[in-house]
């Protein structure tokens, strides 16, 4: 017990900052997905409680402003876009998005947590564009697609619709049954979901489709007590003898997964069921020597393990006694599991995405 | 087959040079990549990088769509297969300029394996298929990319995708087959068994299959006969599981399978005698196994009353203390469960 690890907080911060201010050309996949890493960046400072303390206020204005210049508006309505990556300079003011830059709905959803962990008023979201928008990303069989027109579509999409409809305390602009429907159909025998209809259970898109449940207003209960039961055990059953947990059935464990199957059971009322001291046990070896949190013990960290082993740890903690020398670094803020983010932050979220109600 | 040549991400710029530097594009006004605010997490891109995409704004302004568009977007995918903006003025293009898709799905066998993990790789393909809809092909490109990555998500995706898609009786032939060679490659291979799950039990009804009472039995026997030369293997252990609840059957139709799975040593008096409705244990298995012991457990707790729960929680009880320690609590908690409902 002496000898349990301590969380490198300093390290992990570090990793984001430095992320935050450049990435080398060997990211350049990240080119369209550029808003997500940043959330995971920013993220990752407001879990670790040290967004004032490590940033400036101007770093923080600039990443506002950042975010904001993402918002574009066009003929699918408003919403973010992962990057500048496909925009040109304008031929006139207040120019429409072209197909090819148009809002994304999965870097929507990171937009609006980086900006509630930003402590933005909100008052420059165009929330009739944004209604519009996450309309016309529905498709006929209920799902969504990731920007108007696509056919790329899975449990994903759908989450962030649902996150955003959320947020804005809005649920006019989707068809909830049609989506419901949707998720049910991606369940599957083991008594997780995959990521789209016939698909092999899968922890991420299983936390997805269980959140998702558990985050649209209704009355009944989102699954029967089978269901539930059933997928609890695949969830407990992807908890390795190493501590973390893997995606799918016998597969090796992976830190985010300790977060998507950790809050897709906290969201069942069953995290007693985690064995928490393995399972941050595991997170600590997956911590890299020179800052940041990598998939697996040894493998490089990036800011998407990180962001996800550090929300993992806000909901499960070593259980040191409290006189323990590690046991201050494993203290976090409570997660809204569903949302996931901070809580602090998903209620700045609800309180502030929807503005004034008329 | 396709060629599983390794990643190649020189790209034809390699040969011919930055766009910027080409006659045949001069034509073509090439647009920077506008930002006024102070970038968040900003890349260092390549000079190859951005000579491509500075091109590609370019070429979308004026709405080209080219036979040197296909180049130029290839270029892009090759640096950054996740652009799925080029991917979509790709698609479009290859439509518009009616070009021919067997080379483009050429292209992709080569681009899909070095890039597996990308889904717009599959994304792409999926849509050259519902064009061309000759998925034939594809089963057999399917197979030879298991071999370099045989759980790939994307890769099983798109051959659930395609059967359904197309839902052809020639397609499905041979899909049982295909999870046995899976299966005999890797037997704890998750991904083939639920692909086996999809075939059978999720597809719909088709020639043969529907005698449906046979179909379990041979599905039954199936997963004893694999359980028999591996018994740990969890994912054989949610197949059998998975069958019995598709059909409702009760867990007691295996319960003579499952004991000797369960019990901590090998009856070696029998082993000549091989029964192929309960084939038993592999020798020198260690025993008894954690899914074997659950299943059971199950059995006994459906079997209700103070007996069974008694039965059942004895055995979760083995499971949190000794066989399956990393989820004691989950055991602990089935205890808990249980006898509140003998004790209303
Ligand atoms: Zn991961």
């Amino acid at each position: 017990m002496a000898d349990f690890p301590s969380l490198a907080r300093a390290g992990h911060a570090a990793h984001c900052l430095r992320c935050l201010s450049a990435l080398p050309s060997s990211q350049t996949e990240v080119d369209a997905s550029r808003l997500a890493l940043a959330f995971y960046c920013i993220g990752s400072l407001d879990l670790l409680g040290v967004l004032q303390e490590k940033t400036t206020p101007t770093d923080r204005e600039s990443w506002r402003e950042w975010v904001w210049e993402q918002q574009t508006s066009g003929q699918h309505g408003s919403g973010f876009k992962p990057s500048p990556f496909m925009t040109a300079p304008p031929q006139a003011p207040g120019e429409a998005y072209t197909n090819y830059d148009t809002p994304h709905i999965i870097m929507t959803y990171t937009a609006l947590l980086s900006l509630a962990i930003l402590r933005d008023d909100f008052s420059r979201l165009d929330r009739p564009g944004l209604l519009r928008f996450i309309r016309s990303c529905q498709r006929e069989n209920g799902s969504f697609s990731t920007v108007p027109g696509s056919n790329e579509t899975d449990l994903r999409t759908l989450y962030c619709a649902f996150a955003i409809s959320c947020m804005l305390d809005d649920w006019s602009a989707i068809d909830k049954d049609r989506a419901i429907a949707f998720i049910a159909s991606c369940r599957s025998y083991e008594g997780g979901y995959g990521q789209a209809p016939f698909c092999e259970a899968q922890g991420g898109t299983t936390y997805i489709a269980i959140a998702s449940l558990h985050l649209v207003p209704r009355t009944s209960s989102p699954l029967t007590p089978a269901e539930r039961q059933l997928t609890m055990r695949w969830l407990v059953h992807n908890q390795a003898d190493s501590g973390g947990f893997c995606g799918r059935t016998g597969k090796d464990a992976d830190a985010c997964y300790c977060f998507w199957a950790g809050a897709a059971l906290q969201i069942l009322g069953a995290k007693d069921l985690v064995q928490s001291r393995s399972l941050t046990m595991f997170l600590a070896k997956c911590q890299f020597k020179y800052g940041g949190i990598a998939k697996a013990p040894g493998e490089h960290p990036d800011p998407y393990h990180t962001y996800l082993s550090l929300a993992a740890l806000s909901m499960y903690s070593p259980n040191l006694e409290p006189n323990h020398p590690s046991a201050a670094s494993w203290r976090f803020d409570p997660l809204d599991p569903l949302l996931n983010a901070r809580e602090e932050t998903s209620q700045w979220a609800r309180k502030h995405v929807p503005g004034h109600k008329v | 087959m396709p060629t599983l040549t390794s990643s190649s991400t020189s790209s034809l710029g390699d040969v011919l040079g930055l766009y910027s530097q080409r006659q045949e594009w001069s034509d073509v006004t090439p647009l920077p990549q506008y930002e006024e605010a102070n970038p968040a997490a900003p890349i260092f891109y390549s000079e190859e990088y951005k000579d491509a995409t500075d091109y590609f704004r370019g070429i979308v302004r004026t709405g080209e769509k080219s036979q040197r568009v296909l180049e130029l977007t290839e270029t892009i995918i090759r640096l950054n297969p996740a652009h799925y903006s080029a991917w979509q003025y790709r698609y479009e293009t290859l439509l518009a300029i009616n070009a021919p898709l067997d080379v483009e799905l050429k292209l992709m066998d080569e681009l899909a394996v070095s890039f597996l993990k990308t889904y717009q790789v599959w994304h792409h393909r999926r849509l050259l298929l519902t064009i061309t809809r000759n998925p034939a092909p594809e089963l057999a490109f399917i197979a030879a990319s298991l071999k370099v990555d045989a759980k790939n998500y994307h890769t099983w995706s798109y051959r659930q995708w395609l059967l359904a898609f197309f839902n052809d009786d020639d397609l499905w032939a041979g899909e049982l087959d295909f999870v046995d060679a899976m299966l005999a490659q890797d037997v704890r291979n998750n991904s083939a068994w639920h692909h086996r799950f999809f075939v059978v039990f999720q597809s719909g009804l088709r020639e043969g299959e529907t005698d449906r009472g046979r179909v379990i039995r041979r599905e039954l026997t199936y997963v004893k006969q694999n359980i028999s030369l591996v018994a740990s293997n969890p994912s054989a252990w949610n197949y059998l599981r998975g069958i019995l609840d598709a059909n409702h059957l009760p867990y007691t139709r295996v319960e003579e399978f499952v004991k000797p799975y369960a019990a901590s040593t090998q009856d070696t008096s029998t082993t000549d005698l091989v029964d192929l409705e309960n084939p038993p244990p592999p020798r020198g298995a260690e025993l008894p196994c954690a899914p074997a012991i659950e299943f059971l457990a199950d059995i006994f707790e459906k079997e209700g009353g103070k007996d069974g729960v008694r039965k059942a929680s004895e055995l979760w009880r083995s499971l949190a203390d000794e066989y399956d320690k990393i989820r004691k609590k989950y055991w602990e908690y089935r205890i808990r469960e249980a006898l509140q409902t003998v004790q209303e």
